[in-house]
């Protein structure tokens, strides 16, 4: 490019009249006060602006050569960092590299020099769209000035003169091939500092082809370097464009979730197999704001697409098999169940149901293989507990400690399977009415009582069969003779009432009729399969006859 | 359910720029599941063999890596009798940045490279240690009677 260039920098405030060393200038007035035409670019432009900002180093200015990413969310050129000097007070971990600093020179945070790598992702988009630049200069943009004048950020000491409209003019040139080629040039030229605004105007001589062939220059220049980054800036996990861009100690960048998921599978880099030494949650972890804001400009219409798409996404799979299914315990309602989360699957369920209603359900595995009702033989037991998490540990490693608490029954509809676990449509099973539950006894009782005075006087002297004796019970009677057993273990000191039991499990529900059975078979060593009956039972009569019969069976063993 | 854009996009890689020696094209009724093909690697007793194999991209694909399985038969000590492959990227060195068409490659390189100090296949990896030349020859023998058309 051979163009007459200005010399230094002029000091002349803008809108003011002046010729610069270079060529005279004809409409020295600043875009905002233009005509209505110019109005339209007036935003792209500004977008330009920000455009060039985003491929500067804020520290040197210009365009960026290996910037590194530093944990403090600044993106500057590596060899714009200080050289890194000794740490004071560190010995761990002691690693030679993490006990040398280097000292944003942003912000003055200091960060173990393990963690200033070269961001590889910006760096290799830099390099393409500094290629997608030459190519476009070597192109056609003859007779197509512009001068550009740099405005400096005004100074926080001169509020005086930024009431007066006076602006610090920096440098001013007439350059060549639209206004984002100029711009980018000024900042390869070192004359435009990552803080300045550019004001542009066109030029005396220059053909009058005004605003509109300018406008296509910056318009098929942007097209290319969109077109060149793309896949350089869509995510290796994914393959979608990067969504909250995370940026690992090793330079590589994925999006935030995807970096998340790797991590419930393991804690190493998925392109350099380095160890990523960060607690999985990526809690207290920034995302990568230059090249999120990098994403915003170039593509916004994939940046909206993406967010669409991982909205559908986080809905799981089909809209009926809405409850996801952790196999693994019997769970029971209003208990609670403690749970240690470490497979990968389950870590992502987990997290999605933080995100979500905090509900998942508990289901027992099918160890026999036994048909479950329509079903089939699934590898899970047909009911299970709907559970709420009412804690959730997060592990630095990424396991989780979990509490929850049961809030109801279910029995399993149709099952299908999303990220490795399985996803259900559920009814939920509730007991019958009082009402019901009355007439129940009522009828069972008064049936009972005519079978056993039958009984008693065709059999004088003999017990009543056993389902005629238990019938005869009241609901109440079954509910005293069950907590009486508890006051006696207990009285026993009883390993599994001890102390440390009742304390998880609270103090049994004396008074709860349709509870009590829930939490005794919480403490009552015996296999799940027996207490999975309770789940199906929808009346609190047949529940309390269930445990009565475990006790009875106890009572047995013991003599 | 819905495929991911990542499947996708692959499956449209691997038909637009196809890597040659390797396909992989996947079912109509099933697009996880693909049929492969992998050309046994020049300078290697499998050359000139066409080996097909079976690949399940499995639901939480990519965080676990791809399914795959050899079915034309192949005398090799990291591969078994039931076509199953020994390679740690299949396993434990899965990365989700590795991909089907990575993965393809990686089972050629195994072709090209048999590791009998890591065996799949004992009577196998016992016979290329002991004579490899004979073990060579046989599998020069499985690939012209298992392995081409």
């Amino acid at each position: 490019m051979n163009l007459p260039r200005s010399k230094g920098c002029s000091l002349t405030p803008a809108g003011e009249k002046s010729l610069s060393y270079g060529r005279p200038i004809v409409r020295p007035a600043r875009m905002v006060d233009d005509e209505a035409p110019l109005k339209s670019a007036s935003a792209a432009h500004q977008n330009l602006r920000q455009l060039v900002r985003l491929i500067q180093c804020p520290y040197c200015s210009k365009p960026f050569t290996a910037p590194a990413h530093l944990p403090c969310g600044h993106t500057i050129c590596r060899d714009c960092l200080p050289s890194p000097r000794p740490r004071a007070n560190i010995s761990y971990p002691n690693t030679p590299d993490r006990l040398l600093g280097i000292v944003c020179p942003q912000c003055g945070a200091e960060h173990a020099a393990a963690e200033c790598c070269l961001d590889v992702t910006l760096a290799k988009s830099m390099e393409l769209i500094r290629l997608q630049v030459a190519e476009f200069r070597a192109s056609s943009i003859e007779d197509t000035p512009i001068r550009l004048v740099e405005i400096l950020e005004p100074d926080d000491n001169s509020a005086a003169g930024e009431k007066d409209r006076v602006h610090h003019v920096g440098h001013d040139r007439v350059l060549y091939g639209g206004r984002l080629l100029a711009t980018y040039t000024l900042a390869e030229m070192g004359e435009l500092r990552c803080s300045s605004e550019v004001e542009y105007s066109s030029v005396l001589d220059a053909p009058d082809h005004y605003p509109h062939e300018y406008e296509n220059l910056d318009i098929s220049l942007l097209g290319s370097i969109q077109e060149a980054v793309q896949d350089e800036m869509s995510c290796r996990v994914c393959y979608n464009m990067m969504l909250e861009p995370t940026t690992t100690a090793c330079g590589h960048t994925f999006c935030r979730r995807c970096l998340i998921r790797v991590m419930d599978h393991s804690n190493i880099c998925p392109l350099c197999r380095r160890d990523l030494h960060m607690p999985a949650s990526l809690q207290n972890k920034p995302s990568n704001r230059h090249l999120a804001s990098l994403l915003d400009l170039l593509c916004p219409d994939l940046v909206t697409q993406r967010l669409a798409a991982i909205k559908l996404e986080d809905q799981p799979g089909d809209d009926a098999l809405n409850t996801p299914l952790f196999i693994c315990t019997l769970a029971l309602p209003s208990m609670p169940t403690f749970l240690h989360v470490f497979e990968p699957r389950y870590r992502l369920m987990m997290r999605r149901c933080m995100g979500g209603n905090r509900k998942f359900g508990m289901i027992m595995y099918n160890r026999t293989g036994a048909p479950q009702g329509d079903l089939g033989a699934t590898q899970f037991m047909e009911y299970g507990t709907l559970l709420e998490i009412v804690n959730l540990e997060l592990l630095r490693d990424g396991r989780s400690f979990v509490e929850t608490r049961g809030v109801g029954r279910f029995k399993v509809q149709d099952h299908g399977v999303l990220d490795g676990y399985i996803v259900a449509s559920i009814n939920s099973v509730e007991d019958i009415s009082t009402a019901e539950e009355q007439d129940s006894e009522q009828e069972e009782r008064t049936e009972a009582q005519r079978l056993a005075a039958t009984f008693e006087s065709q059999n004088p002297g003999t017990p009543l069969p056993f389902r005629v004796a238990l019938d005869q019970l009241s609901t109440q009677q079954l509910l005293d003779f069950c907590m009486g057993f508890v006051v006696e273990m207990r009285r026993q000191s009883a390993p599994w009432l001890s102390q440390k039991i009742v304390q998880v499990y609270g103090e049994p529900p004396a008074a709860d009729a349709a509870l009590f059975p829930y939490w005794f078979a919480c403490v009552l060593p015996i296999a799940e399969e027996e207490k999975y009956r309770l789940l199906q039972i929808t009346t609190v009569r047949e529940r309390l006859k269930i445990v009565k019969t475990w006790i009875e069976r106890i009572q047995n063993q013991r003599q | 359910m819905a495929l991911s854009k990542r499947i996708i996009k692959e499956t449209q890689r691997l038909a637009e720029d196809a890597v040659p020696g390797i396909s992989a094209v996947p079912h109509d009724d099933n697009l996880r599941y693909f049929d492969v093909t992998i050309d046994g690697p020049s300078q290697s007793p499998y050359e000139g063999g066409v080996f097909k194999a079976e690949l399940f991209l499995p639901d939480d694909y990519p965080m676990t890596p791809p399914k795959i399985r050899f079915l034309t038969r192949i005398y090799h000590p990291n591969i078994d009798r039931l076509g199953r492959i020994c390679l740690d990227v299949l396993k434990s060195n899965w990365s989700p940045a590795l991909q089907i068409r990575t993965i393809l490659l990686s089972i050629q390189a195994l072709l090209g490279a048999p590791n009998p100090d890591d065996p799949l296949a004992n009577d196998v990896a016992q016979a290329w240690k002991q004579d490899e030349q004979a073990a060579i020859a046989t599998a020069r023998e499985w690939t012209e009677k298992h392995a081409k058309p």
